[in-house]
This record gives structure tokens, C-alpha cells and sequence, in this order.
């Protein structure tokens, strides 16, 4: 059913519910482009040390284990997280047909996220990382980040609940199921490895891969998915294909995604990574099933695709389905013999992240950065220079990290080679990668300066208001007159 | 597009919808082969969630079979060894025989009586001839199957058949069955059954 048919009870157009989310996602987005082009440097500052490894010996903070660590989370937690939230709260807006509900709220969020991930990403430099996966961040650092998610899931919430048309569409079942993902995942994770008593011995290494996989396997899919299903019928002009198929994968990807994650060769009793390698195999089905759904509303689509938002999302899907298949494939005994600590998990993570959920959002963010702002992308050729840097970048950063992984394991398996070069190997695929991710750094750098000429202009148009409301009721003397701006000012 | 649009905002296309469709038949198909398949790979490497079989062991059973034994228990593991591969050719694994060419072991008599002596003649010089057991008479043609074999493997084959299947009778040692062999001599004679009853139990 069309939104348009019950037009006559709308009292609300597009433009208005696009103002509404304007601060919020002004500050979501704004950060995460930061945040991005700082994670990206530090990644580059990291795989410089196999470069020269002598370059930053003298500085602790820029040392491989410390800017690794610190470039990953800031990639997770520092861009994709607020700008996929960012994306979720102006998606629940629009589909509720409402304006967002409780503005400010999101907004305290956003800079209480800001605030966590750099109290975060400064602690970790020092070197004061908790040590576990992806919950590198302190606890101070990670009470802000759960208390930022709660607050703007409970705006989203409220946004959705307010919604004019009750039947729930497709987006809403997986970014519903985000919101909650993360709270649960990050939150038990947390309680049980930063808090005050965390388990003893393996048990911690088990709740590390747990939450990574909930992390970078279930809830990126849930948002990243969420997000392309929304987009992608909306550029295309068609509906959403085959939801039979987007319901199907719904289902299996949220009840057998969460069972993977424990590596075969994790030293743990042998059915925690037999039930993951059987929750793996199982999630063939999800990634088939929604790569389907995004093929069949695509296909035959005559929209141009040079470098727009469309391309994006396209890009995004398709790794989706190649990324998590090559994850899946980790879990198999027999690849993970030869893959289990090789540059070939990096290189997925990286995928995921950038290649996945990266272009994903950066689409998602050009779609929405003009409407919400009323006006277009100040640099909409950089923006297509961002699709070209961040696709051919996020390739030649990762396949050479896959290629590398594979003959390093190799190499690892073959008594007779030693460690250091089996090691070695990967040296020269280093060398292209660090290349793709310079190649990722410059698109990263389109986005943030397009997102800050925004703000900019728009604070800059504040100020013309504002002095333009003084100077008339200076020159008239009397009483305040409302402008035509001023409204869109004040929301 | 809707009339408030063109009011107020620039053209847009609609909020998306979706088609209905219920899930086909071929995914649910190929859900269900995935299913049965990582089914049995879990059978087979999970060790029925067993907190102390890690990979690459798959099983308690595998475990336990690899484990050294002592006592009793090493005693039997090698009697049950050496049963499988000499005797459970004719008298079965499960110690029931075969009709008309080997007796049952389980519950026999002969197997459970109170000493070994008479017993360990058995295998270490065979018998030949008619024999009665468990009500039943047999015409025995059974070569000195133990003859070539240790006097450990033969004080545990003997062990095994007296303790298993239900059977109850007191271990063999190794000094048992040495008296025993010292008794048939180098050339050992085939017993008949009526022979074998006029020796000690």
C-alpha cells in the first residue's frame, strides 16, 4: 500500500520532518566524518610500522598496537555507529510520516557518543585498552557510549511509535532489531569483561568473539541491510522485491548470524566452534536470501549510476554478500586451518566496515545530507569522487590482504619455512594495501570537507538571520517581527 | 507525489513499499539440506556438548579409548583386545557363539566356574570331541587357540569372558594360566569334555 493514498489526514510534508532531524543528524554525521578520516589516518600511521617499523619507535601512542586498536574502534564506534544511527533516526522520521520526536534528545546524545569515543580513542593511544575485542574502550568510555545508544533508540522509538501508518516495512524490522542488538551485545559484554568481576580464563576470549561477531557479522548486516532496503526501492522508484525473501533472511540471519564467531581452532571444548561452524553454514541462507531482494529490486532499474548514492548503496549490498561469505567461510575447519591468524581476517573485518557498512552509509548520507539541510551537496563532483576513491580504495586495501593471507597460511603450515618468513610473505601485499587505504583516507576527506561546508553555511545563514532580525527591529524601533527563516532557525 | 510536496518541498519520490510475497519453496528446501548437513557435522564433532572433549577428539567414547588404564580396567581393555581379534570370530562379540560351531560364553558353566584352572586348558590346548554346555551337548573341534599367545593375553582374555555379558567369575592372573601351561607340557593334546571334568575347577 502507498503511503499517498491517505493523503488528506497528513498534515506534515517531507521538508518539515527533514528539518527536524536536522540538528540531530548534523551531529551525528559531522563527527563520524571526522571520526572517519582520524580512523583511517591512524590505520595508515599503524601499517606504516611494517613499512619502516623504526618511523615512530620513539612514540608510544603511534605504536602498531596501540593505533590499530585505536583506528578499528574508531571506524566501529567512532563512524559507523553514529552515522548509521544518524541514518535510522531520519529513515523512522520519514517512514513514520512524522516529524522526529524529542529532537534535543539525540542531539545530547550525539555529543555524549563524540565524547566517548575520544575519551576512548585518547585512552587507548596511552595505552589503557581493556584488551578485549572491540571493547578496547574504558568503562567511562563505554558507559557513554551505552547511555548515547539508549537515548537515541528511545527517540527512534518514540518516532516509530508515533508513526501514521501502522504496518511495519522491511527497514523497520532490521534497524528495530539493530537498535536492540547493540544494547543487548555491547551492553552483557561489557558487564561481563569491563565490569568489576569478569570470568576467569577462556571464558573472557569466548565473550570476545561473541560480541565481535554480534558486532561485525549481525548488526552491521541488521543496519547496513536495513538501511540499503530502504534506499534502494526509493532511488530505483519501485517497491521492495520479494519480502517473503527479506523476511525469510530476517529470521535466519538473526537466530543462526549470532551463533558464529568462536574460530575452529579456539581452545575451547570442541562444540563451541562445532555449533559456530553449524550457525556459519546456516547463514548461507540469510546472506543469499537478502542479496537476492537487493538484485531483484535493482534489476532492470534505469538509473544512471556514475558515482551517486545509488552506486553506493549497490557497491555496499555486494560486499555485503562477498564479505559475508568470506566470513563464513573462516568458520569451516578446514579454511580456518590455513586462515586462522593470517592477514585474511583483517582483510574481511576491513571489508565489512568499509566496504560493507562504509559505503552503505556514505550513500545513505549524500541521500539525505541535501534534504535535510534544503539545499544541495556544496561539492557534489567530490562527492562523486568519494564513490570512485572509497570503491577502488576499499578493494585494493583489502583483496591484497586476503591473496597475502592465504599464502601466508600456507607458508604457516609448511613445517619446513620459518616463522619470519612465512611472516614476510605478506610484506609486499602490505605495500598495494596501504595504497587502497591512502586511496580510502582521500574519499574519507571528500565526505568530512562536503558535511563541514554544509554546517558551515548553514551556521553562517543562522547568523545572517539573526542580525538581519536585530538590525530590522533596531532600525524600526519596534516590536519583533518573525522572518521567514527565522522558523527554520529555531526547529 | 503527494499535493503538500509540491507545496512545500522539492519533488520526491514516495516513501518505499514493498511487494508482498511468502518465502519460496526452493530456500526453505535448501534451509532444510543445510540444516540436515551441519546436523550431522554437529553429530559427529560436537561431542554431544561435552565440557571436556576438545578438537580434534570428537567423542567421550574416542577419549576414554585413548586414555592409558590401570589395574582392573587395563586388564580388561587388552582381554577385550585380544577376544575381538582370537576368539569373537566364533564365539561373537557379544559372547553368544554360533550355532553348531561355537558354544555361548555368556552364562556358560564352563566359563564361570569358581577357578580358572580347568577353563584356561581350553584355549591353551583346545578341545575335540563331545562336551555339554549349558544343557546342550556340542561336538567340539576347537584348536589350541591360545597356545602361541602370552600368559598376560590369556589371564585377560579369561578375565574379559568371565566379566563380561553378565558373566561374574574372579580374575586370572598371568601365574594361573603359567601352571596351567606347565601342566598340557610342549605338545599340547586337544581335551574331550569328559577329560576336562576330571580336572580341578
Amino acid at each position: 500500500m502507498n503511503l499517498t493514498e491517505n493523503n488528506e489526514n497528513k498534515a506534515i510534508c517531507s521538508s518539515e520532518i527533514d528539518a527536524s532531524c536536522r540538528l540531530p543528524l548534523l551531529a551525528l554525521f559531522g563527527g563520524a566524518a571526522l571520526w572517519l578520516v582520524l580512523g583511517l589516518a591512524l590505520g595508515i600511521v599503524a601499517m606504516l610500522s611494517f613499512h619502516q617499523p623504526d618511523m615512530f619507535a620513539d612514540c608510544s601512542c603511534l605504536t602498531y598496537g596501540h593505533a590499530q586498536t585505536a583506528a578499528n574502534d574508531l571506524l566501529l564506534y567512532g563512524f559507523v555507529m553514529p552515522a548509521a544511527l544518524g541514518v535510522i533516526l531520519w529513515i523512522f522520521a520519514r517512514l513514520s510520516q512524522v516529524t522526529l520526536v524529542l529532537p534535543i534528545v539525540p542531539v545530547v546524545a550525539a555529543n555524549l557518543w563524540h565524547l566517548g569515543v575520544f575519551v576512548g580513542t585518547v585512552t587507548i593511544l596511552f595505552g589503557g585498552s581493556t584488551g578485549h575485542p572491540w571493547l578496547e574502550y574504558p568503562r567511562a568510555a563505554a558507559v557513554l557510549l551505552f547511555a548515547a545508544f539508549m537515548l537515541i533508540s528511545v527517540s527512534a522509538a518514540a518516532t516509530l511509535g508515533f508513526r501514521t501508518h501502522r504496518e511495519l516495512y522491511p527497514s523497520h524490522w532490521f534497524l528495530l532489531a539493530g537498535l536492540l542488538w547493540f544494547v543487548w551485545s555491547y551492553g552483557t559484554a561489557n558487564l561481563f569483561l569491563v565490569g568489576n568481576h569478569p570470568p576467569r580464563g577462556v571464558v573472557q576470549a569466548v565473550i570476545g568473539w561473541w560480541l565481535t561477531n554480534n558486532l561485525l557479522f549481525v548488526w552491521l548486516a541488521l543496519a547496513g541491510i536495513g538501511i540499503a532496503f530502504y534506499f534502494l526501492p526509493k532511488i530505483v522508484g519501485k517497491p521492495l522485491a520479494s519480502s517473503g525473501y527479506a523476511l525469510f533472511g530476517f529470521l535466519t540471519l538473526i537466530f543462526f548470524g549470532t551463533w558464529v564467531g568462536i574460530p575452529p581452532s579456539a581452545p575451547v571444548p570442541a562444540w563451541l566452534p562445532t555449533v559456530s561452524a553449524f550457525g556459519a553454514l546456516l547463514s548461507i541462507i540469510p546472506v543469499i536470501a537478502l542479496g537476492i531482494v537487493a538484485m531483484k529490486t535493482v534489476c532492470c532499474a534505469k538509473v544512471p549510476c556514475v558515482g551517486g548514492s545509488f552506486c553506493f548503496i549497490k557497491f555496499g549490498v555486494l560486499s555485503f554478500v562477498v564479505s559475508s561469505l568470506l566470513y563464513i567461510g573462516e568458520f569451516c575447519p578446514r579454511a580456518s586451518r590455513v586462515l586462522d591468524f593470517t592477514w585474511f581476517n583483517v582483510g574481511v573485518t576491513q571489508w565489512q566496515l568499509l566496504g560493507f557498512a562504509g559505503m552503505i552509509l556514505c550513500g545513505a548520507i549524500y541521500e539525505i545530507l541535501p534534504r535535510v539541510m534544503g539545499k544541495e551537496l556544496p561539492f557534489a563532483k567530490l562527492a562523486k569522487l568519494n564513490f570512485f576513491l572509497f570503491a577502488g580504495g576499499t578493494l585494493l586495501f583489502v583483496i591484497p590482504l586476503l591473496i597475502g593471507g592465504v599464502e601466508q597460511g600456507m607458508k604457516l603450515r609448511d613445517a619446513n619455512i620459518p616463522f619470519a618468513d612465512a611472516s614476510a610473505v605478506a610484506l609486499k601485499f602490505l605495500r598495494i594495501s596501504t595504497t587502497g587505504q591512502l586511496l580510502v583516507l582521500l574519499g574519507a576527506l571528500c565526505l568530512l570537507l562536503n558535511i563541514l561546508v554544509m554546517t558551515i553555511q548553514w551556521k553562517l545563514g543562522l547568523v545572517k538571520t539573526v542580525v538581519s532580525v536585530v538590525k530590522d527591529s533596531l532600525i524600526e524601533g519596534s516590536a519583533y517581527q518573525p522572518l521567514p527563516g527565522d522558523k527554520e532557525a529555531k526547529s | 507525489m503527494s499535493d503538500e510536496n509540491k507545496n512545500c518541498c522539492s519533488p520526491e519520490t514516495g516513501e518505499p513499499t514493498a511487494t508482498r510475497s511468502s518465502a519460496p519453496m526452493w530456500i526453505i528446501v535448501v534451509t532444510l539440506v543445510l540444516l540436515f548437513t551441519g546436523g550431522l557435522f554437529l553429530d559427529s564433532h560436537s561431542g554431544w556438548f561435552d565440557k571436556n572433549v576438545y578438537a580434534p577428539y570428537q567423542s567421550r567414547e574416542q577419549l576414554e579409548s585413548i586414555q592409558p588404564k590401570s589395574g582392573e580396567k587395563q586388564l580388561l581393555a587388552r582381554g577385550k583386545a585380544v577376544y575381538e581379534s582370537v576368539c569373537g570370530i566364533c564365539h561373537g562379540s557379544d559372547g553368544l557363539g554360533k550355532p553348531g560351531q561355537a558354544p555361548a560364553l555368556a552364562g556358560s558353566e564352563w566359563v564361570m566356574a569358581k577357578g580358572a584352572s580347568r577353563l584356561a586348558h581350553i584355549p591353551l590346548a583346545g578341545v575335540a570331541g563331545a562336551i555339554q554346555v549349558g544343557g546342550k551337548d556340542w561336538n567340539m573341534n576347537m584348536a589350541a587357540m591360545g597356545a602361541a599367545l602370552p600368559d598376560e593375553d590369556v589371564a585377560a582374555v579369561l578375565t574379559y569372558i568371565r566379566s563380561s555379558w553378565g558373566n561374574k567369575a574372579d580374575a586370572v592372573t598371568a601365574d594361573d594360566v603359567k601352571k596351567v601351561r606347565a601342566e598340557i607340557g610342549k605338545s599340547p593334546q586337544p581335551y574331550s569334555g569328559s577329560q576336562l571334568l576330571k580336572m580341578p575347577e
